[in-house]
């Protein structure tokens, strides 16, 4: 009886474990047939979501806009689209023909050539100095810094116009305590130039110096520690471990500030509107004079599809020399 | 400097989302089209209108007794005058419009070439307001229409009168406020020559209507008869030495970010260019100063004429509320709603007849903006017109402010506007 019973609890016993055998025998085989195509298509389920963005958000913006600079759509265009005519590239004749085009880029150079080093040099020896102490004064001067950062850009213009107003400004109220002639802050073409400048620098320090700040704690402490040993003294130290050790940060900092002073636009839109006589007129508030205040969008579109190959050509170039450095 | 990174990327996805939207708006116009819009409503119909500026809640209360009358709803909608123009777009790319807005006299040709606007010349017989007999003809339709129809109706007037510190031109020696522009730059020099800082007069440097206003001041317009813009005439080189001559003299502030309103009120620009609403800011910022400014017509070359600024109202085509939107305007448009308006807002009225209202007739400043406005022009409706003039304020601010050649400078905007028409 036990072992009839036996047998026959073995029987579907061994059955159950042959099918379990099965089982197991054909699941691997299964399961990497199954998981070829899903391993193949589920780091595209992943990405997906992010590629439809960039399709809908990024893609397909530029090319609407390099279709519409193509056009002479203006606001009665916009209107009645029939009356849409496709101009080739007219407007990019035009642009390249258009002195305040070319006055806009090279004010657009003058800033990034001012502005992208000071901010880079700046937020490092700021972040620098801060990284010296975690104290809690320290911290205090940290978030500090970071004020500018997340102050909306309508409160900075009315606090610096104010400071900068050459009527009853602070900045001349104090010039003119020790002696010094009122100063045309906003008023004076290149003294605007380097005004505007200063309030972008000083907006955009507060990023980076965390940025900055976050890759200097990460630095080994053994590294630093080696070189003491070894007898380097604390710029030795810097320039030799520090600094080398920084040099993600350093890349990140540079593409994005760079990018951020091609298409420079707040500053010189609340605090000048592009003055005095298109001094602080970047190329984007150019395409947005053009745009929005004239209604002229092939125009503009035609401006911002050559504001949009000369950031990537500079990105390019960077991500190159990147590359290069790696090697 | 975050949103800096995003803004060039910003400007071409707004341009798309227009373009993507007039696709839209083309389908929803079309639709429109079918459905007929004759019939009237079975209910009270409502209205939206925009007006714009800070005027929103006046305008509300103004349109109380016409509310209470018809029973027609009004939705009032305050456009800021910076976004006017982003409004419109997103509007005519939406095809979701008001039933009837304002429009300032300036954007007047955006609203036209948009083709947004109905098309009223056929309103009149039932609508006797909207007459155009009942406006200065500065303002006639043939002047704003400049295709023909008749696209909108006076609203609102506005132009720019000499304002002067009586007292401190008493002081300088200066009895009577300049009416030449001999005397006018005479006076300013005088007035400068006070002391470090004092001017005699001030240019706005963003007042494109200013060189233009010059111009007619010498009996010329810059407009030649075939519609081309004509820069190239005795009267407009007249109108640029008159602007330049006070830098010359030293007598504005050549600062941009120059506050009109303080310079005159501390006294530091005791003459000025400007509208009515800079008398109710110094009413309101200043009243000690009661007695101690005036205003008058503007100094004249030849003639005395001054610009003519304001509004229009007009109605969204196709709306489903045409009726009830043409009975709004010949409200508005009222001889009583106009002067009531005057009283709540300030601003001065469109209508002839609303000036003989003892509320107007009497108050020694509405004489002299009524004895401007009957010598004023509208800057031409164009907006191949609004470029140009752009063009040559920042010629002349150029000069002026950066030394750079005269003729030379003025070689660029003779060439390029030669050819531009501005019909």
């Amino acid at each position: 009886m036990t072992a009839n019973g036996g047998a026959a609890t073995a029987a579907p016993g061994g059955t159950a474990v042959a099918a379990a055998r099965g089982v197991r025998a054909a699941t691997p085989a299964r399961r990497r047939r199954l998981g070829g195509w899903r391993a193949a298509l589920a780091p595209y389920g992943f990405v997906a979501p992010a590629l439809l963005l960039l399709a809908a958000f990024g893609l397909l913006p530029i090319l609407v806009a390099a279709g519409v600079s193509l056009t002479d759509l203006d606001i009665g265009g916009l209107g009645h689209p029939e009356t849409i005519r496709f101009i080739g590239l007219g407007n990019y004749q035009r642009l390249f023909a258009d002195p305040d085009f070319w006055h806009a880029l090279g004010t657009t150079a003058f800033f990034v050539v001012i502005g992208v080093p000071t901010i880079i040099v700046v937020s490092l020896a700021v972040a620098v100095a801060l990284n010296m102490s975690r104290s809690r004064f320290f911290r205090a001067l940290r978030a500090f810094y970071f004020l500018p950062a997340i102050t909306a850009i309508v409160a900075i213009s009315l606090i610096w116009g104010y400071l900068y107003n050459s009527q009853f400004g602070l900045l001349n109220q104090l010039l003119a305590q020790v002696g010094v002639g009122p100063v045309g802050w906003l008023s004076e073409p290149t003294t605007a130039r380097l005004s505007v400048a200063l309030v972008a620098v000083w907006r955009a320090t507060g990023l980076n110096i965390i940025i900055f700040l976050a890759a200097l704690q990460s630095v080994p402490r053994e590294y630093l520690e080696a070189a003491a040993l070894d007898g380097a003294g604390r710029w030795t130290t810097f320039w030799r471990v520090t600094f080398p050790l920084l040099r993600f940060a350093l890349f990140f900092v540079t593409v994005t500030t760079l990018i951020g002073w091609l298409q420079f636009f707040d500053e010189p839109y609340v605090l000048t509107k592009g003055g005095p006589v298109g001094a602080t007129t970047s190329v984007s508030l150019f395409i947005f004079k053009n745009g929005f205040s004239l209604n002229q969008f092939g125009y503009a579109s035609a401006g911002s599809i050559v504001l949009f190959v000369i950031i990537a050509a500079v990105t390019a170039v960077q991500l190159r020399m990147r590359r290069s450095d790696d090697a | 400097m975050i949103s800096n990174r995003s803004s060039g990327g910003l400007s071409l996805m707004a341009v798309a989302a227009a373009v993507s939207l007039a696709a839209c708006g083309s389908s929803a116009s079309g639709s429109e089209a079918t459905g007929d819009s004759s019939s009237a409503p079975a209910v009270p119909a409502s209205l939206t209108v925009w007006v714009m500026g800070d005027s929103g809640a006046n305008l509300e209360a103004a349109v109380e007794p016409f509310v209470q009358d018809t029973g027609i709803e009004v939705d009032v909608e305050a456009i800021p005058w910076d976004n006017v123009n982003d409004r419109l777009t997103t509007a005519v790319a939406s095809g979701e419009g008001p039933d009837i807005t304002q429009i300032g006299l300036s954007q007047l040709a955006s609203f036209l070439d948009a083709g947004v606007l109905e098309d009223l010349s056929g309103e009149l017989a039932d609508h006797p307001n909207l007459d155009p007999a009942n406006f200065p003809s500065a303002v006639s339709a043939e002047n704003l229409n400049p295709d023909g129809g008749m696209y909108s109706v006076p609203w609102v007037s506005d132009t720019r009168v000499l304002f002067y510190r009586s007292d401190i031109l008493d002081e300088a020696g200066i009895s009577a406020p300049p009416s030449t522009w001999d005397e006018l730059r005479a006076d300013a020099t005088t007035l400068a020559a006070r002391g470090d800082g004092q001017y005699g007069y001030y240019i706005p440097q963003w007042d494109a209507p200013l060189p233009v206003a010059y111009t007619w001041q010498t009996g010329t317009d810059l407009i030649a008869a075939d519609g081309s813009i004509d820069v190239d005439t005795d009267g407009f080189r007249a109108a640029v030495d008159h602007y330049l001559g006070f830098y010359q003299d030293g007598s504005v502030p050549t600062a941009g970010d120059f506050d009109q309103t303080t310079g005159f009120i501390s006294g530091t620009a005791p003459m000025l260019v400007s509208g009515p609403y800079l008398a109710n800011a110094i009413k309101e910022q200043a009243p000690e100063l009661d007695g101690k400014w005036d205003v008058t017509t503007v100094p004249a070359d030849v003639t005395s004429t001054s610009l003519f600024a304001g509004s229009n109202l007009g109605v969204w085509k196709g709306t489903e509320n045409l009726d009830a939107a043409l009975q709004l305007l010949d409200f508005l448009t009222e001889p009583a709603t106009q002067v009531a308006w005057y009283q709540s807002y300030g601003e001065l009225p469109a209508v002839t007849a609303a000036f003989d209202d003892p509320a107007l007739a009497d108050d020694p400043l509405v004489a002299v903006y009524a004895a401007q406005l009957q010598d004023s022009k509208p800057l031409p409706v164009s907006t191949a017109w609004a470029e140009a003039n752009q063009a040559i304020l920042d010629t002349l601010n150029a000069i002026a402010l950066t030394g750079a050649d005269e003729d030379q400078a003025l070689a660029h905007p003779r060439a390029t506007l030669a050819p531009q028409t501005a019909r």
